[in-house]
């Protein structure tokens, strides 16, 4: 069954039109969730809670975007807005980036030419990295560079202007960086106890 | 310590990894280490991030049936007419055709009849008449249990559990086992968590009928060669 016809008999009550709509987009929106949230059961629950919202709301669908980008605003929004009520506050997507002190952008440091990422990181160096941003620069970060939208698919998501999107994702891109250069030096830093201590120990 | 042009630069660092390629920003890069460690570093994040977008996750199967049990809790589907009629026809097929196509395996007409037994005893017992979740989850226990006992036991019998028959195919379907039997644990949780949601029960017991299959296509294979 088509996309286009499955939305058209979901919004008469279709059971089997709601399941294919499922199927097609469940691992999309799950990954999401998923990366967004880096706990499977809150995962699912969110997965769950953003295809009750968009079966919920399916009869209002007149296509004027597509369909996948309608789905993903509502998943995002369901993901942002529990990180809001874990985080205590209904912060606004601006107040969950992080800005520079002096002029709102990202700090405009190099770290050491010598540490270089490349060859250093692998996805679980990243996925920790990316759980310590702030919730809006992780949602342009997964949306754009990890699950391949672009700007304009964004702004559309997360209700924002392209720019802000470019420059949010730039923002979450620059911080990364500092983080995993953070976490390089630490394990530096470990590896170097590390060798000091078996040094004494053989002594 | 950063220079004016590396400041200029990271100034335009944002345009540069849009792809924008101001002629002054290219020949400071070319003679700066830095500015090339930094520009080096964000390509490598994005493959990265590439890498990961790569790896879809896929939902555990018994998310659809908890969504469609609240989408039917809140009026929101319904099967129309010619759904319903297929799915009769399904259900039928699935049961009955199932049921009559083996009644010449007499093992396994006994655990067809033991799942028909459990069905019968499902919908005549608390299940009929809810009053608690306790007395819901002890009714499909109740039910389930001997069936789940009686499939266990004939898995083990010497001719269905053979492993050294068409190793291939035997070894397919002892996957599809494993699967089917990972598949009746989630069902059991969903059941356990929503003991009164009909729908969990019914891919309970439409777990334990594939299970039931199963296992008599590998006795079935187990006879033919002994």
């Amino acid at each position: 069954m088509p996309e286009s016809e499955a939305i058209r008999l979901a919004q008469q009550g279709s059971a089997p039109a709601f399941e294919r709509l499922y199927r097609l987009h469940n691992r999309r929106v799950y990954s999401l969730c998923l990366r967004m949230v880096s706990n499977t059961a809150e995962a699912e629950d969110l997965t769950q809670e953003a295809f009750l919202q968009l079966f919920r709301k399916i009869a209002t669908f007149r296509g004027e975007s597509a369909f996948s980008t309608w789905l993903h605003r509502l998943a995002v929004n369901v993901v942002l807005m529990r990180l809001r009520k874990k985080g205590g506050n209904e912060a606004s997507l601006e107040e969950m980036t992080e800005p520079d002190e002096d002029s709102g952008g990202p700090r405009r440091d190099f770290g050491g030419p010598d540490l270089r990422l490349s060859g250093s990181i692998d996805r679980v160096n990243l996925q920790r990295a990316v759980e310590q941003l702030p919730p809006g620069y992780k949602s342009v970060f997964i949306l754009h560079d990890v699950q391949g939208y672009e700007h304009n698919e964004i702004a559309k998501i997360m209700e924002c202007s392209i720019g802000n999107s470019k420059s949010q994702l730039h923002k979450a891109r620059m911080r990364l960086r500092e983080l995993l250069h953070e976490a390089m030096r630490d394990k530096a830093r470990e590896d170097r106890k590390a060798a000091t201590d078996s040094r004494g120990g053989e002594d | 310590m950063a220079s004016d042009d590396c400041k200029r630069f990271l100034n335009q660092l944002e345009s540069w990894t849009e792809g924008e390629r101001p002629a002054n920003a290219g020949a400071h890069l070319r003679s700066c280490v830095r500015c090339q460690s930094v520009v080096a570093d964000l390509s490598t994040i994005q493959a990265e991030g590439r890498t990961w977008g790569a790896q879809e996750a896929e939902p555990p199967e018994h998310l659809w049936s908890l969504l469609r049990a609240q989408l039917e809790e809140e009026g929101l589907i319904h099967a129309t007419e010619a759904d319903g009629k297929a799915e009769v026809v399904a259900a039928k097929q699935g049961w009955f055709g199932g049921f009559f196509a083996h009644i010449p395996r007499p093992v396994l007409a006994g655990a067809y009849l033991s799942a028909l037994v459990a069905v019968c005893v499902a919908l005549s017992g608390p299940l009929s008449k809810p009053t608690n979740e306790a007395q819901w989850l002890e009714g499909t226990e109740v039910a389930t249990s001997p069936l789940s006992a009686q499939l266990n036991s004939f898995e083990q019998d010497p001719i269905t559990s053979s492993r050294d028959l068409n190793p291939a195919v035997t070894a397919s379907l002892h996957e599809n086992l494993a699967v089917v039997d990972n598949y009746i644990a989630l069902c059991k949780k969903s059941v356990q968590e929503e003991p009164q949601n009909e729908i969990a029960r019914d891919y309970l017991y439409g777990a334990y009928q594939q299970k039931a299959d199963l296992l008599a296509q590998l006795h079935e294979r187990g006879e033919n060669v002994q």
